[in-house]
C-alpha cells in the first residue's frame, strides 16, 4: 500500500462508525434492532467496511437481499465515505478490500443455522474464506433454538470470528422492561453487546441496552440519514 | 401441403441446456408419427435424438444448429425450430427467434428458471414471440412445478397460469388435470401414445376447483364475455376460455402453462393441442421488411402466395448434396424454376430443389409459400439474407449481431490442415454472424473470434471432424481494441509538420506491443513538446525510430504494470456441488464475490482471471456430474499479482531467445 492509500484509509477509518469498533471480539455475539429501513444494514455495512480496511475477513450473510443489491450497499457507502472525505482515487483501495467481503444470501425458508455452519466450515476446509466477522442480516430469531445458535457461538469461539445479528422489529411489538425485544429473549443470554435504533428528530440514535456499551460522553452515536454515515453526536448538535 | 394459413403454426422450443428440449421434440415427432422410433439424447442405443443431426451434438448431448423440421397434428401443419440452450450461441437462437411465430418455453420442473432461461425470454421480448411454457421433468424427485410457475412470475415478469395441474408428482407423476375440460389425462401404451381421459380423481378435485378459478380469474381480463359469463355465475364454454387464452398469449401478457415429462411420455400431446389452439398463425403476426428504395421505412408484408416474393434466410447447413438453405417466406413465394434477387448482392438466383426438412431426412416440394418454412439446394449466399422478386425493392431487417468477446489464435498442423482451414473458416462465417477470423499481422496467426470459449471449441472440433483440419489453439484473450491519446503539442515548427504521421505511428507501433512483455499498451498519453529536424538526414523511418527509443525510454521510467482481463463467472448449480464449484474458483485466482442459495439450486459469482478460464467448462462438467451450468462475461482489467507477472516476464524472455 503507498503512503497515499495508507493516508486514504486511515481518513475513510476515521469516518465510518468510530466508536462502534471493537465492541465485540472473536467468540462474541452481538445484535442490532430497530423497525424497517431505520438502517441496520448501513450500520453493519460500515462496521464491515472498517474491518476490511483493517484487513479482516467479513462474511455477510443477508437472507433478504441477493448478492449484487448487497455488493452494493459497501460500494455506495464506502464512494460516499470517500467523496466526502475528498478522495479521488480510492477504486484501488476499494479492489484491494474487495477480496476481505464474502456475500452469502439464502432464502429465509432455506436458512438455517446448521446450513450456515455447514457453509463456513466447508468454506474454511477449502482454505477460501475465513471470516473474522460474520454479519447475518434479518436473522429468523423465532424459528432459532438456543441450542442451534450456542453451537454457531461456540463454533465463533473456535473459528477466530464475532456475530453481529439484525433484528427487524415491528411497532406493535411491546419491548421488555429492559428495552430488548421479546423475540430476542429467549436466546438474549447468548449476546454480549444488544444496540437499538431510534428515530430521533432528523436523525438516528443508536443505544446500548446492553454489553460494553458506547462510552461516549453523551451516550450515543447518531446516524446521518441523508449520507447514512455514523457519527458521535456533537456538543449541542 | 395445407392451404389455409389459419392451421400453420412456426413454432420454436427453447430452454435451458438440459431442460430436455431435445427430447420434448422428439416425442413430438414420434406422436405426429415423423418419425417410427424413440432415441433418447444421450441414448444407449448409440442413435440419438433425431432433432441434432451433427455428430458432435450427439456426442455431447447439446444441440447447436437449429434444424428446422415439420410436423402434423390434428390439421395443424406445425414447423419446429429446434433451437440451442447454450449461452454460446445465442446468435443461433436469435436467428430462430426471428422466423418464429410462436414458441415453448421448456422449464425443468426441478431446475426452474436458470440463467439462460432469462437470457431465451429477453430475445423472445425482443421480437416479440409470443409464448406458451412447458415444465417438464415432473417425474424427477424435487419436481414442484408451482415453484416453478411462480418464478416464471416473479424472475421473467410472466402472467404464467397453470392450465393443468399435476396427478401425483416425482416418482409417483402419472398425468396431469386439464383445468379447461376438468378431467384428468392419463397416458397409456407403449409409449403413451394413447391418451386416456377419466375423471378427476377425488382427492385432486378440491384443488383443480381452486387452481380453474385462478385461472379464469387471470384470463378473463382479455374477455369482456368472460367476464360477463363468470360474473352471471353460470356454466363457462370451453370456446370462451380458449379465445381469452388465445388473446392474452398472442398479446404476450399471458403464458399459460403446461407440464408434463417427455422422456416419460406424459403430457405431450395436449401441449401439441395448446399450440394449435393459443400459439399465432402467420397471418396473425405482423411482419415488416425495409424499402430500400424510401429510405428503410418499414413496410407491412402480407402472408399472401400471390403477391411478390420476400424470403429470409435464417439458417445455412453444409450437407451431404452441397449448401442447404432454410428460409421463412414472408411473403409470395419461392417456387422451383423461379428467380428471385439476393436483396444484399443484387445478384439473380435461380431456385433449383425446394424441400421440406426433417432433420437429416428431406422431402420434395415445388414451392415454398408465404407463412412457411422451407429449405432451398444450391443457393449461395450469406446466412440473414433476404430473397425478392424482381421488381421489388425490400430487406428484412438487419439482425442484431453482437460483438465477439472472446478471441483465440490457432495454427494449422500440417499442408492439409492448411488448405482446409480457409474453407472452413468461409463457411463459419458465412453461417454465423457472430464467428469472425482475421490473420494477426505480426505473428502471421489465424485468430477467430466469437461469443465464448465453448464457441470456439465448438469450431475447432467442427474444422477437425468436417473438413478434417487439426489446429493446435493458443489461450483465450479477451477480444477488442482499446484507444490512446497522441497529442501534437510541438511548438516552434522544430519537427517539420510532414513528419508528425511519422513520430505518430512510432509511438502507436510500440503501443500495439508493448517492449516489455510484449502486451498492447493502454492509459497513455503521448504529447510531443521537443524536437530537431536535419534537412538532409530527416526521414519517415528516422522519427519512427526516433518515437520508439522515446517511448521505451519513457515507459521504462513510468513503471509499466500488466493488466490482465477478469471475467465475471455466474456458476449455477444443485446446492451439494456448491462446496465444490467454488473450490474451482478458489483455485483458479477466482475471487469469490458471493453465494446465493435458492433452495435446491445455487449461483456462485466470482470474478476471475481469463486466463485461469481455459479449460473450465470441462473441470466443472465432471466435478458436479454435469449438472452445472456457467455463464462468463468481461468484467474488468485488472493489475496482473507480482508472482504471475514474473512468470510472464520468464515466459517472454525464454520465447525472444528461442526466436533468436
Amino acid at each position: 500500500m503507498t503512503i497515499r492509500e495508507e493516508q486514504i484509509r486511515e481518513k475513510l477509518l476515521e469516518s465510518l462508525a468510530g466508536k462502534a469498533e471493537g465492541l465485540l471480539e472473536a467468540g462474541r455475539f452481538g445484535a442490532v434492532f430497530a423497525h424497517a429501513g431505520i438502517g441496520k444494514t448501513a450500520l453493519m455495512v460500515q462496521l464491515a467496511i472498517r474491518s476490511m480496511l483493517r484487513g479482516k475477513n467479513v462474511l455477510h450473510v443477508s437472507l433478504h437481499d441477493p448478492v449484487q443489491k448487497v455488493a452494493l450497499w459497501y460500494e455506495e457507502l464506502f464512494q460516499d465515505a470517500a467523496r466526502r472525505q475528498g478522495m479521488a482515487g480510492a477504486q484501488r483501495l476499494w479492489e484491494s478490500l474487495v477480496p476481505h467481503r464474502f456475500i452469502m444470501t439464502f432464502r429465509v425458508d432455506g436458512f438455517s443455522v446448521p446450513r450456515l455452519a455447514e457453509r463456513l466450515e466447508d468454506l474454511a476446509a477449502q482454505g477460501i474464506f475465513r471470516p473474522e466477522m460474520v454479519i447475518i442480516d434479518g436473522f429468523p430469531f423465532e424459528e432459532t433454538s438456543l441450542e442451534a445458535l450456542a453451537d454457531l457461538k461456540k463454533m465463533a469461539g473456535q473459528g477466530g470470528f464475532y456475530g453481529w445479528f439484525t433484528v427487524h422489529t415491528h411497532r406493535y411489538e411491546t419491548p421488555e422492561a429492559d428495552g430488548i425485544p421479546q423475540r430476542l429473549k429467549p436466546v438474549s443470554s447468548l449476546f454480549d453487546v444488544v444496540l437499538e435504533m431510534t428515530p430521533d428528530k432528523e436523525r438516528i440514535r443508536i443505544r446500548s441496552l446492553k454489553g460494553a456499551g458506547l462510552t461516549l460522553e453523551g451516550g450515543s452515536l447518531l446516524l446521518d440519514p441523508s449520507s447514512m454515515l455514523i457519527r458521535a453526536e456533537v456538543a449541542g448538535g | 401441403m395445407i392451404t389455409d394459413i389459419a392451421n400453420v403454426r412456426n413454432i420454436g422450443i427453447s430452454a435451458h441446456i438440459d431442460s430436455g428440449k431435445t427430447t420434448l421434440t422428439e416425442r413430438i415427432l414420434y406422436y405426429t408419427k415423423r418419425i417410427r422410433a424413440m432415441h433418447d439424447v444421450k441414448g444407449k442405443d448409440g442413435v440419438g435424438a433425431t432433432m441434432d443431426s451433427m455428430e458432435l451434438e450427439k456426442e455431447r448431448g447439446i444441440t447447436i444448429a437449429s434444424a428446422a423440421t415439420f410436423c402434423q397434428w390434428k390439421g395443424h401443419e406445425i414447423n419446429i425450430i429446434d433451437t440451442p440452450g447454450h449461452v454460446d450461441f445465442t446468435i443461433e437462437v436469435e436467428r430462430s427467434l426471428r422466423v418464429l411465430d410462436g414458441a415453448i418455453l421448456v422449464l425443468c420442473s426441478v431446475g426452474g428458471v436458470q440463467s439462460q432461461s432469462i437470457t431465451v425470454d429477453q430475445q423472445m421480448k425482443r421480437y416479440h414471440v409470443p409464448c406458451i411454457a412447458f415444465i417438464n421433468k415432473c417425474d424427477r424427485s424435487g419436481a414442484d412445478p408451482f415453484r416453478v410457475i411462480s418464478q416464471l412470475q416473479s424472475k421473467l415478469g410472466h402472467n404464467a397460469v397453470a392450465m393443468q395441474i399435476p396427478i401425483g408428482l416425482e416418482i409417483n407423476f402419472s398425468g396431469v388435470v386439464d383445468l379447461l375440460t376438468m378431467k384428468a389425462l392419463y397416458f397409456d401404451g407403449e409409449h403413451g401414445e394413447e391418451v386416456r381421459v377419466e375423471e378427476v380423481p377425488p382427492e385432486l378435485e378440491e384443488k383443480a376447483r381452486k387452481k380453474r378459478e385462478e385461472m379464469l380469474d387471470a384470463i378473463s381480463l382479455f374477455s369482456d364475455e368472460l367476464t360477463e359469463a363468470l360474473l352471471e355465475g353460470g356454466p363457462i364454454s370451453e370456446d370462451l376460455i380458449l379465445e381469452a387464452v388465445r388473446r392474452g398469449t398472442l398479446a404476450r401478457q399471458l403464458t399459460p402453462v403446461f407440464m408434463g415429462s417427455a422422456y416419460k411420455n406424459r403430457g405431450v400431446q395436449p401441449l401439441l393441442d395448446a399450440v394449435s389452439r393459443y400459439l399465432p398463425c402467420p397471418s396473425d403476426v405482423e411482419n415488416t421488411a425495409l424499402d430500400m428504395d424510401h429510405e428503410e421505412v418499414p413496410v407491412s408484408l402480407s402472408c399472401d402466395p400471390e403477391q411478390p416474393t420476400v424470403a429470409f434466410a435464417f439458417k445455412l447447413e453444409d450437407g451431404a448434396y452441397g449448401q442447404l438453405t432454410y428460409i421463412r417466406v414472408y411473403q409470395g413465394s419461392a417456387a422451383r424454376g423461379t428467380t428471385v434477387i439476393n436483396a444484399r448482392s443484387g445478384k439473380k438466383v435461380k431456385i433449383g430443389r425446394v424441400v421440406r426438412m426433417h432433420a437429416d431426412q428431406m422431402e420434395d416440394i415445388d414451392a415454398v409459400n408465404a407463412g412457411y418454412i422451407g429449405a432451398l439446394f444450391g443457393i449461395e449466399c450469406s446466412s440473414g439474407d433476404t430473397f425478392i422478386s424482381p421488381g421489388v425493392n425490400l430487406t428484412m431487417t438487419s439482425m442484431y449481431v453482437p460483438e465477439p468477446v472472446i478471441s483465440l489464435a490457432i495454427v494449422p498442423k500440417d499442408n492439409k490442415s492448411q488448405t482446409n482451414l480457409s474453407k472452413a473458416l468461409g463457411r463459419f462465417t458465412r453461417e454465423d454472424p457472430t464467428f469472425r477470423t482475421h490473420v494477426d499481422q505480426e505473428t502471421s496467426e489465424t485468430i477467430i473470434e466469437g461469443m465464448g470459449e465453448l464457441h470456439l471449441e465448438i469450431y475447432v472440433e467442427r474444422m477437425r471432424r468436417e473438413y478434417g483440419c487439426e489446429v493446435t489453439t493458443g489461450h483465450p484473450r479477451v477480444a477488442g481494441a482499446r484507444e490512446t491519446v497522441f497529442i501534437d503539442g510541438i511548438k516552434q515548427g522544430r519537427i517539420p509538420k510532414e513528419f508528425i504521421p511519422a513520430v505518430e505511428k512510432g509511438f502507436r507501433l510500440c503501443l500495439a506491443k508493448g517492449p516489455k512483455m510484449e502486451f498492447p499498451v493502454t492509459g497513455i498519453r503521448v504529447v510531443i513538446n521537443d524536437g530537431a529536424s536535419h534537412a538532409v538526414d530527416s526521414s519517415d523511418m528516422a522519427f519512427q525510430a526516433a518515437a520508439r527509443g522515446a517511448f521505451r525510454e519513457a515507459y521504462g521510467r513510468a513503471k509499466p504494470i500488466i493488466l490482465e482481463p477478469i471475467m465475471k463467472v455466474v456458476v449455477e448449480t444443485p446446492t451439494e456441488f456448491q462446496g465444490a464449484v467454488m473450490g474451482l474458483l478458489n483455485q483458479r485466482r477466482g475471487m469469490i464475490i458471493g453465494a446465493q442459495d435458492e433452495g435446491p439450486q445455487c449461483v456462485v459469482e466470482a470474478q476471475v482471471p481469463l486466463a485461469e478460464m481455459f479449460g473450465y467448462s470441462t473441470v466443472l462438467r465432471s466435478a458436479t456430474q454435469g449438472k452445472a451450468q456457467f455463464t462468463m462475461e468481461f468484467a474488468a482489467y485488472r493489475q496482473v499479482p507480482v508472482s504471475i507477472a514474473e512468470k510472464i516476464a520468464e515466459e517472454v524472455a525464454q520465447r525472444k531467445k528461442s526466436a533468436a
